[in-house]
């Protein structure tokens, strides 16, 4: 009886395997959209802050940037730019990564989301 | 009495090209989700959350169930190899029981690898997540090579618990790249669950 249980997850989770599979590849959004981000802010954005603050910038892991929340916590464009190239606490340092006017480009684009 | 158990003419050279194919297959699993991962547009949006606040506290904390399954299932292996001796008496169930635990260990992976596989991809922002992206597929591979351990006969012997050893140093290894991450180093006021 127990034995036939066993059997019975092995083979939930072996058809979970695939339908994880097939998702990912039926939720493909590249096939349906096809487009590029509008600026490249909204691309630096998209490839380095999204994962953290959300596609649009909603917040997840890392705090809200949208609707007003990244001006309200950096009134001031330089001292964003600062924290975004140095880093602080969870919050990774781009300057190795991202030049200064790509880390301008996407501080800016947070400040319209 | 020496050559009565030693092992046929031919024998240890099939068991290792068995154990090669097998090594190949787990390869082209980690191989085709890092490829994916790489190649996939990531979505970063969040399909599910459950009674969590969000999808990431989700991860985190099935993940986290993933490790403890994990670590029962070693103990249930040891036991079965002898390594241990609690209960003293192996009970009959003990192998399904091992399966069963390493099965749902499994499932409970997942939707957090679709998840992140989905929404973020195989990312190298930093080490922490490129480390972790790699763990990630190779975890797969390494789970793909466990199973045909189970189910391919004629693989030399310490093959099995080879693999499931470092199924579970693999899985110790995603975890500490991410849900320990999360624990001790998400910002203030982001809720734990």
């Amino acid at each position: 009886m127990f034995r036939k249980l066993v059997n019975v997850v092995e083979v939930l989770a072996a058809v979970g395997a695939v339908v994880a599979v097939v998702l990912l590849f039926a939720n493909e959004p590249g096939s349906t959209t096809g487009s590029t981000p509008a600026s490249p802010g909204a691309a630096l954005f998209a490839a380095n802050c999204a994962s953290c603050h959300g596609a649009d910038g909603e917040g997840g892991v890392g705090p809200q940037l949208a609707d007003g929340a990244v001006v309200k916590q950096f009134p001031s464009v330089d001292d964003q730019i600062t924290f975004v190239r140095d880093g602080s606490g969870s919050m990774p340092a781009f300057g190795g990564q991202l030049s200064p006017a790509q880390i301008r480009q996407v501080v800016e684009y947070t400040r319209t989301l | 009495m020496t050559d009565s158990v030693a092992a046929p003419a031919g024998t240890e050279g099939t068991a290792a090209r068995r154990l090669v194919l097998v090594l190949l297959a787990g390869g082209a699993v980690a191989v085709a989700l890092g490829v994916y991962g790489r190649a996939h547009d990531p979505t970063h949006e969040q399909p599910y959350t459950l009674f969590f606040s969000s999808t990431i506290q989700l991860k985190v904390w099935f993940a986290t169930a993933a490790l403890a399954l994990a670590a029962l299932q070693v103990l249930l292996g040891l036991r079965l190899y002898d390594k241990i001796t609690v209960p003293r008496r192996t009970p009959s169930w003990l192998g399904d029981a091992h399966r069963l635990v390493g099965t749902l260990a499994f499932a409970v992976t997942l939707p957090v690898a679709y998840q992140c596989l989905w929404a973020l991809g195989f990312q190298s922002t930093d080490t922490r997540v490129l480390v972790h992206s790699l763990l990630g597929c190779f975890f797969y591979g390494i789970f793909t090579v466990k199973v045909l351990a189970v189910r391919v006969r004629g693989l030399p012997g310490p093959t099995l618990p080879v693999a499931g050893g470092v199924v579970f140093v693999t899985l110790v290894g995603v975890w500490l790249t991410s849900a320990l991450w999360f624990f001790t180093s998400r910002p203030p006021g982001l809720p734990a669950y």
